[in-house]
């Protein structure tokens, strides 16, 4: 392959330096395509043993599940006034989540960074299972589950149709598009390397990627397809991605329960699930890195680059929360005050200092060149800034309920073991589906890695030998 | 078809098949790599897929409008004192929908403008997804030999009669 | 003062319930009365201690002064019918709407249990059903034929004991007449005995109701939220010590 094999780096010195390059120049396509497939071809013990502590954790979810449906929301924590709790806390968490999956494959594909290519897929299959995950809890939550099909947006009996002025019809419709819309990109951006994958496997996979890949053969005209069809998908689901958290932060901001009747709102969920999405990714690739050995697509510079961008986020979430935080604050209307008082000082005061403890030290850490490139400390920052999230939905959901503007229907609220076992299924629901993707799909995308290869070449500057990207569409 | 290890060679190549006479529509590239476009010398083609977008846009705001607008006239239920209709919960909802409608009718307009799904079989050859470019000339058969030689002339490997495999 | 109710949207009626503050001694006989008009279940002792209790009514109760110097106040709140209701627009399948008489009517087999409701309702009157509602053997005798039982997993609420209206109104037009003022009486108001509850038409301006809702005593819960409530309370002078 001239491409790769045109310089290649003399000394030792130069290959170090290559280290932390954008290329895989020493590597063949057939090379790329067999350490991507090979891991995943290897089951191993470990492998089979995580699966089934996954899945006996989701099956006991199910359990608790069915007991929820069979004798009724009492069987939860909540009561009046607190009608909302960890369900729907953990359902902002996962669309949470789900954002930065747009936002790496989408923006960055957008803006042409090309440090990108390896993590498109794993941002993009985050994206999709984490909005499943999601997707379960307004079910979860109704209780009586199979009513849930009363919101789908056709007339009933009567020819009445559903209230599209409410927040949660807004919700269905959203995350159901941006369900649907991150599945078939995460899938049209799949279809080259099923056909790879298709060309070097056998038995039963061969006959899932065959009829995956759709008959592709890479036909000059079908990469061109491919790509309008990408560039449109990735301008069309930025607004969606927009969208579907500030209409997640609408369910709240529309009341009029103090502490959630905040123009602020939107903007400031979305820049907090891209935070909590972005440091998700994060931990994510550490770990399938490991778990894959995938080490070679996924390097430090990678991880460099994600963990600024996690760091800018969090200014970002620092910025916004304060800005809301003062506002109310400043206000002093009774009950606000009450609430800003518990999270101070009050019965909430200990997750208010997790959550900002656990948001910002990891902005601190992420300024840490060592900390954005070593994979055991990135992991550390991402699962803390996860931690914290977690804490704020919970704080703005439970913390907002338990107050409200006529005090003798103060409450507060215990989670029972249905929840939080509802809530572990999610989380483990989440880690089965994602481990037997990365089994079945190639996670690296290999055409993108290649196209990047393509589009660099080395060039000597001195006594340096630097990438340097050709200015082409 | 033959197969070639890099672009430029694959470019000379189908250059000179085209000053042999060869119309482009019988000339097919393959690669496991998107090549630039025209970076291979061929014409792009000219693609139906941002009308279908559109139209599908269209269709979708229209159906947004439809729910957000019509709907509650056709059952009227007063709620809190708000109109029937008003402008940011309709805009939400109508918002919501063309998005919606611009993502699949992308998705189903590619399909279609690939002719997918196609499993049937198709000239192809295992190699391009591990690096190779193919070349897959149908030409007619008075160029058949000239075609040939051509293509020796510029690869390494055989050029080899295509084979249909079922995909 | 506060302002006079707004008249409905619709021409007609806006059901209207005067409480006076200073004739209520707290003795929780409307929310008794209230359970066996609407068939409220009873939650029962553990649930009711974790904030389950279904009482369409709840007896406010507060603490003023220290002891030996302590008074108690009570304010009976039920579903205050706002005309600007912040819990109608939020339900996606318009299981709660204003109906044309000014009632926040709550449709029972719309409901399908999100609770968007009852968060955004201020007042948070509004109760949900936790688990299968359960009426053990003789109660089920004194269930009223005229009102739904709710099963689990719906939201309920006070609705000014609409199949009373529904009677009084249909009773009056079969005799050809208007319904008089006084006629219709929700079981709260029948019941309770210093008379502090009044029930009546906002609308009709030489209503019982209307005269007390222009009082100087006059005012509106939380009614700096914009909700436009039908409910109305009277409060002055010193009688509840």
């Amino acid at each position: 392959m001239p491409e790769s094999a045109q310089p290649r780096p003399g000394s030792e010195s130069e290959r170090s330096e290559l280290d932390g390059s954008l290329l895989l120049v020493e590597r063949t396509d057939s090379e790329i395509n067999q350490a991507v497939l090979q891991p995943m071809l290897r089951g191993g013990r470990n492998f089979w043993i995580l699966v089934a502590g996954l899945g006996a954790v989701v099956a006991w979810g199910l359990y608790a599940w069915g007991y929820l449906v069979t004798w009724g929301i009492g069987t939860t924590g909540k009561n009046r006034p607190v009608y909302w709790t960890l369900f729907i806390t953990t359902f902002v968490f996962w669309v949470g989540i789900s954002h930065a999956g747009t936002m790496i494959s989408a923006v960055l594909r957008l803006l042409k960074v090309d440090w990108r290519r390896p993590i498109t897929r794993g941002a993009e299959a985050m994206t999709s299972f984490a909005l499943m995950m999601a997707a379960l809890y307004p079910l979860i939550h109704l209780g009586r589950v199979w009513k849930f099909y009363w919101m789908i947006p056709y007339p009933n009996g009567r020819f009445m149709w559903p209230n599209f002025q409410s927040p949660l019809m807004w919700d269905l419709v959203a995350i159901s598009t941006y369900l649907i819309g991150s599945t078939l990109y995460l899938y049209l951006a799949l279809i080259p390397d099923m056909a790879m994958a298709r060309d070097h496997t056998g038995g039963w996979r061969f006959q899932l990627y065959r009829a995956l890949a759709l008959g592709w053969r890479g036909t000059e005209a079908e990469w061109h397809k491919l790509h309008r069809a990408l560039g449109i998908f990735s301008v069309a689901i930025i607004p969606i991605f927009l969208s579907v958290h500030s209409i997640v932060s609408w369910d709240f901001a529309v009341t009029i329960q103090p502490r959630w009747h905040s123009t602020i709102f939107a903007p400031y969920f979305v820049v907090g699930a891209i935070y909590s999405g972005l440091a998700a990714l994060a931990c994510i690739l550490v770990i399938v890195r490991r778990g894959m050995r995938l080490g070679e697509f996924l390097r430090a510079e990678h991880f460099n680059a994600l963990g600024k961008l996690v760091m800018v986020a969090g200014m970002l979430w620092t910025y916004f929360w304060f800005a809301g935080f003062l506002v109310e604050w400043y206000g002093n209307e009774p009950v606000t005050r009450e609430l800003i008082q518990e999270e101070i000082a009050g019965r909430l005061a200990p997750l208010f200092y997790l959550q900002m403890a656990a948001n910002l030290i990891p902005i601190g850490l992420l300024a840490f060149r060592r900390v954005r490139s070593t994979p055991r400390l990135l992991l550390l920052a991402g699962l803390s800034v996860n931690v914290g999230m977690y804490t704020e939905r919970l704080l703005i959901v439970v913390g907002s309920l338990q107050r409200n503007d006529i005090p003798f229907n103060w409450g507060t609220y215990r989670p029972t073991w249905v929840e939080i076992s509802i809530v572990a299924m999610t989380f483990a629901g989440f880690a089965l589906l994602y481990i037997l993707f990365s089994r079945i799909v190639p996670y690296v995308p290999v055409w993108e890695i290649k196209e990047g290869r393509l589009r660099y070449s080395l060039r000597r500057i001195g006594r340096l030998l630097v990438p340097t990207a050709a200015e082409i569409e | 078809m033959a197969l070639f290890d890099e672009g430029t060679r694959t470019a000379e190549a189908i250059d000179e098949l085209h000053a042999l006479g060869i119309p482009a529509d019988k000339m097919t590239v393959m690669s496991g790599v998107p090549y630039p476009e025209r970076a291979l010398g061929r014409q792009v083609e000219w693609l139906r897929l941002p009308y279908i977008v559109v139209a599908g846009a269209v269709a979708g705001l229209v159906f947004g409008l439809f729910l957000a607008v019509i709907t509650p006239h056709l059952y009227r239920l007063d709620v809190g004192g708000h109109p029937t209709v008003s402008f940011a919960p309709a805009a939400v909802i109508i918002f919501v929908f063309t998005m919606l409608a611009t993502i699949v009718s992308t998705f189903l307009g590619v399909l279609w403008e690939m002719n997918f799904p196609e499993f049937g079989p198709k000239y192809y050859h295992e190699e391009v997804t591990d690096g190779r470019l193919a070349v897959l000339v149908e030409p007619p058969d008075e160029l058949a030999t000239q075609a040939r030689e051509l293509l020796e002339k510029h690869t390494a490997h055989p050029v080899q009669l295509a084979e249909k495999k079922p995909l | 003062m506060a302002q006079a109710a707004k008249p409905s949207a619709e021409p007609g009626r806006r059901w209207g319930l005067v409480v006076d503050l200073d004739r209520c001694t707290g003795c929780q006989a409307c929310v008794v009365a209230c359970q066996a008009e609407n068939n409220v279940p009873v939650a029962g002792e553990k649930q009711a201690g974790y904030g389950r209790w279904m009482h369409w009514i709840i007896i406010h109760r507060y603490w003023e002064g220290e002891y030996p110097n302590i008074k108690a106040r009570f304010m009976p709140v039920m579903c205050q019918q706002c005309d600007e209701a912040p819990c109608e627009p939020v339900c996606p399948v318009f299981a709660t709407y204003h109906n044309p008489e000014g009632l926040n009517a709550q449709i029972y087999n719309r409901c399908i249990g999100t609770r968007f409701c009852g968060n955004a309702c201020p007042y948070k009157v509004r109760t949900y059903n936790w688990f299968r509602p359960e009426f053990p053997a003789p109660l089920t005798e004194q269930l009223n034929p005229d009102v739904t039982v709710r099963s689990r997993g719906i939201m309920e609420k006070c609705t000014f004991c609409i199949q009373r209206i529904r009677r009084a109104e249909l009773d009056a037009r079969a005799q050809g007449r208007e319904v008089a003022d006084g006629e219709i009486q929700p079981a709260c108001v029948q019941t309770c005995p210093p008379e502090a509850l009044i029930f009546g038409d906002l609308n009709d301006p030489e209503s019982r109701v209307s005269q007390l809702a222009r009082s100087r005593r006059s005012f509106r819960l939380l009614e700096e939220l914009g909700t436009d409530p039908g409910v109305i309370y009277l409060k002055g002078g010193e009688t509840n010590a």
